[in-house]
Order: structure tokens, then C-alpha cells, then sequence
């Protein structure tokens, strides 16, 4: 029979079962939308790419015809062209616009020997390649082919022609390559930069200091921080890290070093907070026990303490590197939203987050290659997090 | 008497509050000295007086003087931290490092700056043997402190203790955390450690002082009532509160 204490009981349990459930729905609706979006466009070429194209101006003069042979592996959907010993295929670029693609280039191709008009003098060879995109062939006796008539008619225009006067042709953009590396650059060099200042202020906090007003002003003041709007430590970065940057290096506008300076800030209070918080949970015991045993303070803080609170550390640090990665509205400052392909640490480039903000305030804005870009940071959020817990596991289990 | 320990109105507040008041005490050397008296007497601060461990807590304000073979180590020049390598002190509960049993006995002459690896090895023998530990761990040496049982641990902390050489071992309730099998073998213990070095400890086991100690001490409210012989303390007290105490009329 049910009793008034037994149905409140189910009551509760049903709460926090529905409670528990939202965060998890929640969570999946996440995980759906971005992989439904973002999965198609997910693949290893995306990773390494150039976002930027390459575009060239290709000449060729006098080409010799070898008429080889169209291969048998090549698919069906390939046309190709005998005379000039290259196939070409329909496709789509990340934007979802039409492109037609280099599938397949013989090795006794004529079209290996086109050179790079914009640079008449040298002539340099371009060296053209599998998965380049071919845009526009302009002939001296007929009309040019495009790539809005298909792959078929420009196979068909060129196979009936012995003369090119120029093919413009680029490289297949919208990789994330350099979004990529300049997110790692970020996280390693804010963490070189803030976990040892963290570490050591927490230390000093927890161990070292004696209670007053001092240290208790510091306290709050930290706390303060942690509420601080990124934004507002955006304008910081943009107002003291970009031309402090800019004056002692070779910087000249916002970079990489302006970026993890002014990201060290934003971390500098979660991560002193939640060293502290891993520092107090060490027993008092091995302190006295250290103590009692002749040890100093330092040693004791290094050899008992610290060890004891390692991995409470490491799991603040993983919350440090999540804002890291996550944090955009401060880096549009303090990193500026222009995507780049050459990355160095004075220069300007942008972060994998500010890449969705700038891919998403387009008109229309890119949901697809957003939402990749999104699973791209999914990934590497994982996959830091394996590796922390595996450091700590290993960690712990040497005792 | 050879006394190593020579308190003298010795006074201990706690911001307002008192928690020794006007101690005078001579502490035998090789002797087994039992603290005894009620919770909240003032007997583990009285301990943790003799080697400094209540500089820890900032509102302990002390007066008078703690002479430890005839130097006062309550002054500002003394080195704290040699102080406590001669007088070692053994906790309530076991409370050993998580790190392997080696690295716990040769934590604290690590500490001193010994690095050589024999030296090291010596010095972790002796101490098991001695703390009658070495048998039961020999095998198992690099494992994990934290898998010995609560008896184990406490011996290893003694184990601990001993490392530094020191000539006094401070015990505040040793065994009050432990089954009374591993009591007994403590016990031995120390019947054992008395011969080499001196022995302070608190108890609340009225049985345990009786069994173990040379001298005992009763405080009450923070006040050292009575201090002599352990058999005439429990024979014939000269205190009347002494007597109630011991005979369980309070307390």
C-alpha cells in the first residue's frame, strides 16, 4: 500500500529523473544537429586544406598530343579527354556551388606543361595535380567553356580543339588547416602562460599566506573575475595586449601572443580556483605528518601536497583548455576574425571558434561547414579529455 | 633525574581561551611517559607544544619556557625544523603518504638532503625492523602504503618516525583508531622502542598508560593535576580528583 511518505518519495525520484533527462536530451539534440549538418563535409582534406583557393592563370603554347588511353578504373561519372589525357568530374564545393574537378591527369598529359601567365617572363610550370578545380578554358576559335555548362561540355570543347589559349584553375579552399593549427598554438602557449601563474598563486593562496585582509582582498578579487563578461576581457586584450605585442615583436596588428595573453587572463581565476579547491581537499594529516617529520614548507607543499592534489590540477586545467577552444567573443578582439593558411604566432589568424562566428555572420551564413567545424572541436575536446583522465589514471595508480 | 624535557610555567591560549595553564613538568629520558585526563584537558596541545606543532595554528599565543635538553626551543632563532627531526611524533590516525612503503620511511631522510640509494635502503631496513614491520612487507616494499591495514599503517608511521633517528617519539592516541590486536602489537612496540628512545604519549585508555607507561601525567581543565610513577598514580594518588578520575566517578 501506498503511505503519503511513499508517494512523496516517488515524487522526488520522478524529479530528478526528468532533471537528469534534460541534460541529457539537451546534450543529444546538440550532438544531432551539428553531426546531421556538419557530417557530409567532414573529411581528411578538409582537415589539411588551404581555406583560401589559389587561383592561376594557365598558359600553354605548342602542346604535343600523346593520346593516351582512358584508364579502366577511372568511374563513370569521369569524362574524359584522350587528346589532352585528362578527366574531369562534376562536383560540389563546401559553400555547395558547383565545381568541376580534376579526377584524373595522365602522366604524359600536354596540359603538365602549362605555365603561369601571370609571370610571362619565367614561364614557370604550375605542376597542375589531381583535385585541383578548373574554372574556365578559353579558346582562340571558339567560345569558352565554364563551369556552370558541366564537366561533359567542357571535355567534349577541348577534346575539338588543339589549341588553349588560357585554363584558369585553383586549388580546392575552405580547409581548416590553418584554424586548426592556430587553435593549437593558442592553447599551448595560454596554458605555458597561465597554469604556472595559476598553480603558483593558488599555492600561495592555500599554503603559503596567512589569513588577512590581504589575502582575503585577493580572494574576492579573483572571484570577481571569474564573473567578468569575456567580451570586457576582449577589449582588455585589444587595449593593452595587441599594442603591447605590437611594440615588443614583430606583430602589427592583433596575433597569436595578443590572443593567449589576453585568454591567460580569462583563465588565470578558473584556474586558481579550482587548484585551490583540489589544494583543500588534501588532508591536514599529511601536512602535520610531513611537518612533524622535519621537512620544511616548500618541500612539504612539493613532495606531499601537490602530488596528493595533482589530479584535481589536471582536471582544472582540461576546464581551462574547454575555454580555450569555446571562447570566441573575446578572441574577436584580442586575434581579429581573419581566417589565414601561413601561420605564425605575430601574425593574425583565427581560431576554430571565431571561424564559425565569421563562417555564421555571412549572408547566408554557412551552417554546413560550421557545423563541421563544430565536430572538428567535439573531437578534439574528447580527445584532450581522454588524455587527461589517462594521465591522471596512470597518475593515481602509481600509488 | 635525567630529565630531556623541562617545561616551566608554561601558559597556551587559543585567542581567549586558555588551554594550558601554568605547567611545570620534567620528562624522564628512556622512559615511557603516559598523558592522561578527560577530552578537552589540554593533553595533545601539551604534546604538540613539545615540538612546535602549534606554531601551525596562528591563534596559539604561548608563555614560558619548554627547555629540550637544556635549550629553550620556544625561542625565535630555534631551528624548528631540526627540533623536529629529534623529536618525532606519531598521530592519532594513521596518516601515511600516498606513496609506496619505501617512500614513506625514506621520506623524511629525503628530506634532509640523503640521496644515496644504499644509505636510503639502511636506513628503511632498520626502520621496519624495528618497528616490526619489515617481515610482514619485505615483498611489497614498492607497493602502495595505503594497502597495509590501519594497524600496518600505524606502524609504518612510527616506522616513519624512527627513520630520522630521533631521540623522543610524541604519540597522540596511536592506537585510539585501531582493533585491539594491532593495540597490543603497538604496545609491544613501544615496550621495545623505550630502550633507545623516549616515549610521550597520549591515551585515553586508563588500562593502556597502566600497562605501558614508567610516569603519567593527569590534566584537568588544562591544569596538570598530578605527575609521578605510573604504579603509585594508579595505587595511591595523592589527589583527590586524581582518584576520581582513575576510579571512572568522571570523566
Amino acid at each position: 500500500m501506498l503511505n503519503k511518505r511513499n508517494i512523496i518519495d516517488i515524487i522526488y525520484q520522478v524529479i530528478t529523473y526528468l532533471a537528469a533527462s534534460v541534460g541529457v536530451i539537451a546534450l543529444s539534440m546538440i550532438i544531432f544537429f551539428v553531426f546531421s549538418n556538419g557530417l557530409k563535409l567532414l573529411n581528411f582534406g578538409l582537415l589539411v586544406n588551404d581555406y583560401h583557393a589559389e587561383f592561376y592563370n594557365g598558359g600553354i603554347d605548342d602542346p604535343i598530343f600523346t593520346f593516351s588511353h582512358r584508364p579502366i578504373s577511372l568511374d563513370d561519372k569521369v569524362f574524359y579527354s584522350q587528346k589532352w589525357g585528362i578527366g574531369l568530374v562534376d562536383s560540389k564545393d563546401r559553400e555547395g556551388n558547383p565545381i568541376i574537378i580534376i579526377e584524373y591527369i595522365s602522366g604524359d598529359s600536354p596540359l603538365l606543361e602549362i605555365y603561369d601567365k601571370n609571370n610571362e617572363e619565367s614561364k614557370e610550370i604550375i605542376g597542375i595535380d589531381k583535385g585541383f578545380l578548373v574554372s574556365k578554358i578559353s579558346y582562340y576559335d571558339k567560345n569558352t567553356s565554364l563551369t556552370m555548362y558541366g564537366a561533359e561540355s567542357m571535355i567534349n570543347d577541348i577534346e575539338s580543339t588543339n589549341e588553349i589559349r588560357e585554363i584558369v584553375f585553383s586549388s580546392l579552399g575552405g580547409g581548416i588547416r590553418g584554424s586548426i593549427i592556430t587553435t593549437l598554438y593558442l592553447i599551448s602557449i595560454t596554458i605555458i602562460i597561465a597554469l604556472p601563474i595559476g598553480i603558483s598563486t593558488a599555492i600561495y593562496l592555500n599554503e603559503f599566506s596567512s589569513k588577512n585582509r590581504l589575502t582575503s582582498l585577493l580572494r574576492s578579487l579573483i572571484e570577481t573575475l571569474t564573473g567578468v563578461p569575456s567580451i570586457i576581457f576582449g577589449l582588455l586584450g585589444l587595449a593593452v595586449f595587441v599594442p603591447l605585442t605590437i611594440r615588443f615583436s614583430e606583430a602589427t596588428s592583433a596575433n597569436i601572443v595578443s590572443g593567449s595573453l589576453t585568454l591567460s587572463v580569462i583563465l588565470l581565476p578558473i584556474i586558481i580556483k579550482s587548484t585551490e579547491e583540489s589544494l583543500k581537499v588534501v588532508p591536514d594529516s599529511f601536512r602535520s605528518a610531513s611537518l612533524a617529520l622535519g621537512a620544511n614548507h616548500t618541500q612539504t607543499t612539493l613532495k606531499v601536497v601537490l602530488p596528493s592534489a595533482f589530479p584535481g590540477i589536471m582536471t582544472g586545467t582540461l576546464l581551462a583548455i574547454g575555454r580555450i577552444i569555446g571562447e570566441s567573443a573575446a578572441l574577436i578582439f584580442a586575434i581579429g576574425t581573419a581566417v589565414k593558411d601561413d601561420i605564425s604566432i605575430f601574425g593574425k589568424s583565427t581560431t576554430l571558434s571565431v571561424h564559425i562566428w565569421s563562417l555564421m555572420k555571412d549572408e547566408p551564413a554557412n551552417i554546413e561547414l560550421a557545423s563541421t567545424i563544430a565536430i572538428v572541436i567535439l573531437l578534439i575536446v574528447l580527445t584532450l579529455n581522454i588524455i587527461v583522465k589517462l594521465i591522471s589514471k596512470r597518475f593515481i595508480k602509481e600509488f | 633525574m635525567n630529565s630531556i624535557f623541562e617545561i616551566d610555567n608554561l601558559n597556551l591560549h587559543y585567542d581567549d581561551f586558555q588551554a594550558l595553564k601554568d605547567i611545570n613538568i620534567r620528562i624522564e629520558k628512556n622512559k615511557v611517559t603516559a598523558l592522561i585526563g578527560p577530552s578537552g584537558c589540554g593533553k595533545s596541545t601539551f604534546l604538540r607544544c613539545l615540538n612546535r606543532m602549534n606554531d601551525l595554528i596562528d591563534s596559539c599565543k604561548i608563555t614560558g619556557e619548554i627547555e629540550f635538553k637544556e635549550e629553550n626551543i620556544y625561542t625565535s632563532n630555534y631551528d624548528v625544523i631540526s627540533l623536529r627531526t629529534k623529536v618525532g611524533m606519531v598521530f592519532q590516525k594513521p596518516n601515511p603518504f600516498p606513496m609506496s612503503i619505501y617512500d614513506n620511511v625514506a621520506y623524511g631522510p629525503r628530506c634532509q638532503g640523503i640521496k644515496d640509494k644504499n644509505i636510503l635502503d639502511e636506513i628503511v631496513a632498520t626502520s621496519l625492523k624495528s618497528s616490526a614491520l619489515y617481515e610482514e612487507v619485505r615483498d611489497r616494499i614498492k607497493e602502495s602504503a595505503l594497502s597495509l591495514s590501519g594497524g600496518q599503517q600505524q606502524r609504518l608511521c612510527i616506522a616513519r618516525a624512527i627513520a630520522m633517528e630521533p631521540e623522543v617519539i610524541l604519540m597522540d592516541e596511536p592506537t585510539s583508531a585501531l582493533d585491539p590486536i594491532a593495540t597490543l602489537r603497538i604496545e609491544e612496540l613501544m615496550n621495545e622502542l623505550k630502550k633507545k628512545y623516549t616515549i610521550i604519549i597520549v591515551t585515553h585508555s586508563m588500562h593502556q598508560a597502566a600497562r605501558i607507561s614508567d610516569n603519567t601525567a593527569f590534566f584537568l581543565m588544562g591544569e596538570l593535576i598530578e605527575f609521578d610513577k605510573t604504579n603509585k598514580i594508579f595505587t595511591t594518588p595523592k589527589n583527590q580528583k586524581t582518584e576520581d578520575y582513575i576510579t571512572g566517578r568522571f570523566g
